[in-house]
């Protein structure tokens, strides 16, 4: 029987090995918990233990919730939503410093509000912010970060897809995450805004002329536009918060809301509806195999006892709560440059979960913390996709999207710094629904 | 003529899937309405549950074959030529093994069910072997489009689980938002 840092210095070996050399990330997961359970004595029958765990956690209630989610942001997507978004926002921003740039921000906040999907919530904004801000001649640079920046809020501001799997991984509850989102959605839109705020400031010869001025009635009718995403959002959070809805028949009423604004717009087809059924099929398999993956790699880590014995190593080193946020903060930034948000998830929380436990944070809190650091390895080269998005939309080069979005990753970073000096940023939603 | 069987089988389950996902919405939709109305779903939680299980495992193999199970793609794209080569047999051989040894138990599962009559709990009773068709049936198509690309790639074909390096900003878009995230 070797020693527990060993094997858990062998399992670490393997599967990086394995992610380098391009085995799919589900597959890897797979081979680590067999491995893993090789090590344990008491001739626990590793295979069928693999098929009853991953039946188990795929034949799941809250699950249903993952594939409706997605399947409201692939309608979304082909609608004229963010089209309209840009008209019905912008009179109202012009006296802002930074004019129109707010336009990214809070389009990104609306869309966040109906898509659970950052790089969708990127694209989709940038679809038509981009052309229309360089046609009035604002900065590249600020533009192109806000946007990379702030469609990060698809994933922070419900529904969300990252916190689902974060929730299923943890074994959380989602409702609890998705209203702890609301207030450090708010906050980093407030950090966005007051960054472009002082920026334009700074540089006030940056700033494009004024848009021609509107009476307060055309500004209402401009924003009339806005009515079929307000009423989505509408219909999405009283579901959510009126608590006659679970999650996934939040997630129902979403889809059914979408299809709606789709029918609206006339870009309803039997063939639109096909694509976007199969598109959103694909990604849920995906998803669920690197979650099968993971929760047989962290029943098989738990029958070793690996991640108990490190959340009381951790424990005896006496950290400080803060050290230790600082620490993980800085393990998920390196981890995001290689993997994706949601592999960095599921891989981690087996071994994570206890340990933050044992140090006293919430596992509701540590979600948002999570969702946080997988939105700064959205915004960070070299796999961060808001990047890839916007490099082909505005036809820059990588370093350039890159620099750019780098104000906004540091902003990020104060916002995981500021819920964690203040937790009760994110707690207080939730706690107030449910009290502990 | 086999080429068309396989492929027709990894897009009919993956339609099979899809198919599945509508009836979630549809199902959950009925219940939502229906607790407003005194109407009461029989089990609906239950086949909820059965219809996300047989989705996620039905799609597995179109999904394998569109390009869209992801991997880590930023050292082994600095490779190429052979040396690639043994590269994708390595990556294709472990597949095979673990999803096969997966399919192999999520069959043995279902077969044991169906032996010793497992029932569901819950307030609809019937025979568990039936919910875990999608389970097994989808992990064995999957172990095929593996052992498919395996023999396709060994015998010096292009592996056709990877997509194409997008061009278009569309493409782009359309990869991004398939991550997921």
């Amino acid at each position: 029987m070797l020693e527990l840092v060993e094997i858990s210095l062998v399992l670490l070996a393997l599967l990086t090995f394995l992610l380098c050399g391009g085995v799919w990330i589900a597959v890897s997961l797979m081979a680590v918990g067999w491995v893993g359970m090789q090590f344990v004595g008491g001739n626990i029958p590793a295979g069928p233990v693999l098929a009853t765990t991953i039946w188990g956690n795929s034949a799941s209630w809250s699950l249903a919730a993952l594939p409706l989610f997605i399947w409201m942001g692939e309608i979304l997507f082909r609608t004229r939503l963010s089209e309209e978004m840009f008209r019905g926002l912008a009179p109202w921003l012009n006296w802002l410093p930074g004019r129109l740039m707010h336009v990214n921000v809070l389009a990104c906040g609306l869309f966040g509000s109906v898509s659970g999907s950052s790089a969708a919530t990127c694209a989709t904004v940038a679809k038509i912010a981009l052309p229309e801000l360089k046609k009035r001649g604002y900065d590249d640079t600020v533009s192109l970060g806000s946007l990379a920046g702030a469609g990060t809020l698809g994933i922070l501001i419900p529904p969300s897809i990252t916190m689902v799997v974060y929730a299923v991984a943890a074994n959380a509850s989602i409702i609890q995450i998705f209203l702890a989102g609301f207030l450090p959605g708010f906050l980093v839109m407030a950090l966005y805004s007051g960054y472009i705020i002082v920026w334009s400031l700074l540089n006030p010869d940056k700033q494009p002329p004024r848009e021609p001025a509107m009476s307060f009635r055309m500004k209402l009718r401009e924003s009339a536009q806005l009515v079929p995403v307000m009423l989505l959002i509408i219909l999405v959070f009283v579901t959510l918060i009126a608590g006659w809805a679970t999650a996934t028949e939040c997630a129902a009423w979403g889809v059914l809301g979408s299809l709606a604004i789709a029918w609206w717009h006339g870009s309803l087809s039997w063939e639109s509806f096909w694509q976007s059924v199969m598109g959103s099929t694909r990604v849920t398999c995906m998803i669920m195999l690197i979650l099968a993956g993971a929760s047989y790699m962290s029943t098989s880590m738990a029958y070793t006892g690996i991640p108990m014995a490190l959340a009381s190593w951790v424990d005896s080193l006496q950290l400080s709560p803060y050290a230790l946020i600082a620490a993980l903060t800085v393990m998920y930034i390196v981890l995001g440059t290689a993997l994706d948000g949601i592999s960095m998830i599921v891989l981690t929380t087996a071994v994570v979960i206890p340990m933050i436990k044992q140090a006293g944070f919430d596992v509701v809190w540590f979600g948002i913390f999570v969702v946080l650091v997988v939105e700064m390895a959205e915004v960070s080269p070299p796999v961060g996709f808001n990047l890839f998005v916007l490099q082909t939309m505005s036809g820059k080069d990588s370093n350039t999207v890159a620099r750019a979005s780098l104000p906004f990753f540091f902003l990020l970073v104060v916002a995981v710094a500021l819920i964690t000096i203040f937790p009760s940023i994110v707690m207080s939603v939730p706690r107030y629904f449910y009290p502990a | 003529m086999l080429r068309k069987v396989l492929d027709g089988l990894y897009l009919g389950a993956g339609y099979l899937a899809g198919a599945f996902m509508v009836a979630i919405f549809a199902l959950m939709m009925a219940i939502s309405i229906g607790r407003e109305i005194n109407f009461n779903v029989r089990a609906g939680d239950d086949f909820v549950s059965w219809c996300m299980a047989a989705m996620a495992f039905l799609g597995l193999a179109h999904t394998f074959r569109h390009g869209e199970m992801i991997r880590v793609g930023l050292i082994i794209d600095l490779i190429e030529g052979r040396k690639r080569w043994y590269v994708e047999i390595f990556a294709l051989l472990i597949g095979c093994g673990f999803i096969g040894f997966f399919a192999f138990y999520a069959v043995q599962m279902n077969w044991q069910s169906w032996q010793f009559n497992d029932m569901s709990q819950g307030v609809v009773i019937i025979p568990m072997w039936i919910p875990q068709l999608g389970y097994s049936l989808g992990l064995v198509i999957l172990l095929i489009a593996f052992v498919d690309e395996l023999i396709h790639v060994l015998m010096g074909g292009e592996p056709r689980y990877e997509k194409p390096k997008p061009k278009t900003a569309e493409e782009v878009v359309e990869q991004a938002i398939q991550s997921g995230v």
